[in-house]
């Protein structure tokens, strides 16, 4: 064997192991859709996506998710609201004023923040934020979206914060600089140089952030409440398509139809977080062709 | 003198100034402080119920009693076969991206593959494990299943890290060892490599302690409420800390008589995670003071 | 004489932590006139430069002694605001650095922060600094695009324009054409001297050819210390000190 022969060799067997995470990604898609779409057997798509009652386990079964992607999107929202803009303005702390040794203090916060399993938050939510909420309100369950919106900013932050941090940080010292020599105050170069240059990848990173919110599971399950209605308030119970997922499936007899309602499900969430990150891809990746870009 | 009199006074400014940075601060302080909070309240709730039993018995009574040891043991194992897994992928992908790839379409879908892995939320993985080593492949649900599905999880961060560790790598020492007639794979080997090699430790330490930390993921492909026995084979169930506290919150028939229990199954997987985290965390902050290039 | 000194610095000892930049400078710079400081890399001159509009504040570490009297008051005495200073002494770097904002804004950036927000005005403004720049016939017609869209030598332009339009007493230049190609360092050149009849310019440059076309006064400076200041036909004719001599004729440096 040449030595060429065998550099290409390896080359190609490198090529082989890297896109086995495509491979995997395209995995997910054939396996998700192979146990998914036997549901549309039964129930039409528009049926299953609109429909607004879901009782996979009544005679006759109704399949309507359309309470599921309420709820999903609802406590994302409210969480978004919440870490949004805490994260952010941490991530301008951390990159712009905080001294030397806090910018490490905080920055490893947010990396164990990011570390706290999701089954710990959603334990937190049921048995200490519940019982507040449920007192202090007075309602009939603490378990509803005000909780899960806390739990879930808590997850969402460390995501928004660490790809802002990131965005700030690219901000070429000359801009800063330019500011600075014009005779701007700290605040003023922040708000009018630095935050709109990096704005690309805060986009980015509340984009990931929410998509994360939208793909959690534990939190959701453990603290949303889980009623498959669409909520009227705030203090209502949801079902999120997270939780309807991980709560059923172990109930739901094998290749029924409640199990292909289910993966059927996991499809539409796959389909809607593979758009918040191709989206996010987009913005970055016009981000980094244009340099600093145009405003 | 030709400057203008400025008309908003320098005082507002600074007021304006103070304000915003006020604002900031206290956002700051609130993520900590909520950190803070979470870790003391699971910490004064928690350690009363470890103790020596709790750590090295399995649960008794319908798990009203006794301990965790066959969850700890089960995560233990579910995490070191993640990382057995995602380990020799994720470095090989990064030394594909970062040694060999030329820009192209082929960069441009493993990225965007790799990208969007990331952003799979874990209920799907969860999914896709049961579609493909559960049913088709026809593990069941076992040691096996789970592993290989939080394997592919943690991937994309040890892409992630091992890939930055890879660029940390100053071009001259590759340039150097081609100049000397090294040959590419050698250079890789001898000179990037071992110079990536803490980065690539910190990244999957990073990994390890998000796999041990998973929950959904692991349902339907690995985890079981209950079994005394310890694991035989790669195809048996296994109990986890992550499910356990899910069960033991949710599903027991006597969610608040086991609380302690479950406080201290908590502070025992946030300790073993955030435990691990800080090892990464520390590894890494003592590698950047030591590095001289 | 001493009226027209607008700046100048007594005794400045500068130190990045532990290592001392400059060493015990002492010069002063004359009213609408062009000053340059010259010297090899590393001398301390771009150091002192942004030593008088306190840009080196900006930098972690760093520590003044002595004093730089602005208009006969110490700008880095406590109760003096490093903002205030800014605003009356421009500044131009060595790479051009426009905002990624349109040319309009790039211009109004700091007159709008002064308090400056009618729509006239601000025009007015524009067309005014824009002129001083020499660059109002090339950009009026797009003053909506990014300014990163114009070339390297209208952007210095640009940014020139923009230290112009808070109307500053003086114009401090970091090499300010080492980025740019002859022909736009030729029109910055003349722009230079244009614009001396009524700002103070105070400009480092490595291209002795330049200091010599465009100051009246130059300096000399050689690690951390003012070798030799004096009119610039003196210090490229008759320098009286040996190692000007030798950097001026090229032995060194």
């Amino acid at each position: 064997m040449t030595r060429q022969f065998k550099e290409i060799l390896i080359k190609n067997l490198f090529a082989l192991l890297a896109f086995v995470a495509v491979l995997v990604l395209g995995l997910i898609v054939v396996f998700l859709f192979r146990e998914g779409l036997p549901l549309f057997r039964l129930v039409s798509p528009g049926q299953f996506l609109f429909g607004t009652a879901w009782y996979p386990t009544y005679d006759p079964p109704e399949y309507g998710i359309w309470p599921l992607i309420v709820g999903s999107f609802t406590v994302t929202l409210f969480s978004c609201l919440i870490a949004v803009p805490l994260g952010v303005l941490s991530a301008v702390y951390i990159s712009e004023i905080a001294p030397a040794h806090l910018k490490n203090v905080l920055k490893s916060v947010i990396e164990l923040l990011a570390g706290l399993p999701s089954v710990v938050l959603g334990f937190f939510g049921m048995v200490v934020i519940a019982p507040w909420l449920q007192e202090t309100f007075d309602l009939p369950t603490g378990l509803n979206i005000v909780n899960a919106s806390l739990m879930l900013a808590i997850m969402a932050i460390p995501t928004i914060t660490s790809i802002s941090e990131d965005a700030l940080y690219a901000v070429p010292r000359e801009f800063k600089e330019a500011s600075y020599a014009l005779g701007a105050t700290k605040f003023e170069t922040i708000a009018r140089v630095i935050v709109p240059t990096a704005l690309s990848g805060i986009s980015t990173a509340v984009i990931l952030g929410m998509a994360r919110a939208l793909g959690e599971t534990m939190v959701v399950l453990m603290a949303a409440g889980g009623a498959a209605a669409v909520p009227e308030s705030l203090f209502d119970s949801v079902r999120p398509m997270t939780a309807s997922i991980a709560a059923e499936m172990g109930e739901a007899p094998f290749r029924s139809g409640h199990y292909h309602a289910l993966f059927a499900t996991g499809m539409v969430l796959f389909g809607i977080t593979l758009a918040f990150n191709l989206i996010a891809d987009a913005i970055s990746n016009r981000f980094k062709e244009v340099g600093s870009g145009t405003l | 003198m030709n400057a203008a009199a400025p008309s908003t006074s320098l005082k507002w400014r600074y007021v304006r100034q103070g304000l915003f940075f006020g604002v900031v601060r206290l956002s700051a302080f609130l993520i900590t402080a909520t950190l803070l909070l979470i870790l003391a309240y699971i910490f004064m709730n928690g350690f009363r119920a470890i103790s020596w039993d709790f750590l090295t018995l399995p649960p008794t009574d319908a798990m009203t009693r006794g301990g965790i040891m066959p969850a700890i043991v089960g995560t233990l194992y579910l995490t070191v076969g993640a990382i057995a897994v995602a380990l020799p992928l994720g470095v090989a992908s990064a030394v594909y991206l970062t040694e060999y790839a030329r820009q192209g379409l082929a960069i441009r879908v493993l990225r965007i593959g790799v990208n969007c892995l990331a952003g799979v939320p874990s209920v799907v993985f969860g999914l896709f494990g049961l579609g493909l080593f559960v049913v088709f492949l026809r593990f069941g649900s076992s040691i096996l299943a789970g592993a290989l599905t939080l394997g592919i999880l943690i991937l994309p961060t040890i892409i992630g890290a091992s890939e930055e560790a890879l660029k940390a790598v100053p071009q001259t020492f590759r340039e150097a060892s081609l100049a000397l007639g090294v040959s590419k794979w050698r250079t890789i080997s001898r000179i990037v490599l071992p110079n990536a090699l803490p980065g690539i430790l910190t990244g999957s330490i990073l990994g390890i302690g998000r796999a041990a930390g998973e929950t959904a993921p692991i349902m339907f492909t690995a985890a079981t409420f209950f079994t005394a026995a310890l694991p035989r084979s790669v195809f048996d169930e296994v109990m986890a800390l992550p499910y356990h506290i899910y069960v033991l919150a949710t599903a027991g028939t006597q969610i608040d008589e086991t609380r302690p229990l479950q406080y201290g199954t908590v502070l025992v997987l946030v300790a073993l995670v955030l435990g691990i985290d800080l090892v990464a965390i520390l590894i890494r902050s003592a590698m950047r003071k030591k590095k001289r290039w | 004489m001493e009226k027209d000194k607008i700046i100048r610095a007594k005794n400045v000892d500068f130190y990045y932590g532990s290592f001392q930049a400059l060493t015990g400078v002492t010069m002063a710079f004359e009213k609408n006139r062009v000053t340059a400081l010259i010297g090899p890399s590393g001398c301390g001159k771009s150091t002192l430069l942004r030593l008088l509009n306190r840009m080196n504040d900006l930098i972690d570490g760093a520590r003044v002694e002595g004093e730089i009297l602005f208009e006969g008051r110490n700008i880095y005495a406590p109760e003096v605001d490093p903002v205030e200073i800014r605003r009356r002494i421009g500044m131009v770097f060595q790479k051009p650095n426009p905002f990624p904002k349109s040319i309009f804004k790039n211009i109004t950036y700091a007159p709008k922060l002064s308090g400056v927000h009618r729509k006239s005005d601000l025009e007015a403004l524009v067309e005014e600094s824009l002129r001083q720049a020499v660059l109002w016939d090339e950009v009026k017609d797009i003053l909506d695009r990014s300014a990163m869209t114009l070339s390297g030598g209208q952007q210095q332009r640009l940014c020139i324009a923009r230290a112009l339009a808070m109307k500053p007493d003086i114009i401090l230049m970091d090499e300010p054409t080492s980025a740019l190609d002859p022909i736009s360092t030729a029109r910055i050149e003349e722009l230079i001297d244009e614009l001396k009849q009524r700002y103070t310019i105070i400009i480092v440059t490595h291209n002795m050819q330049q200091a010599a076309r465009v100051s009246e006064y130059t300096g000399f400076f050689y690690i951390g210390k003012l070798i030799e200041f004096g009119p610039t036909e003196k210090i490229f004719t008759n320098p009286s000190v040996k190692q000007t001599e030798d950097y001026i004729t090229g032995r060194f440096g």
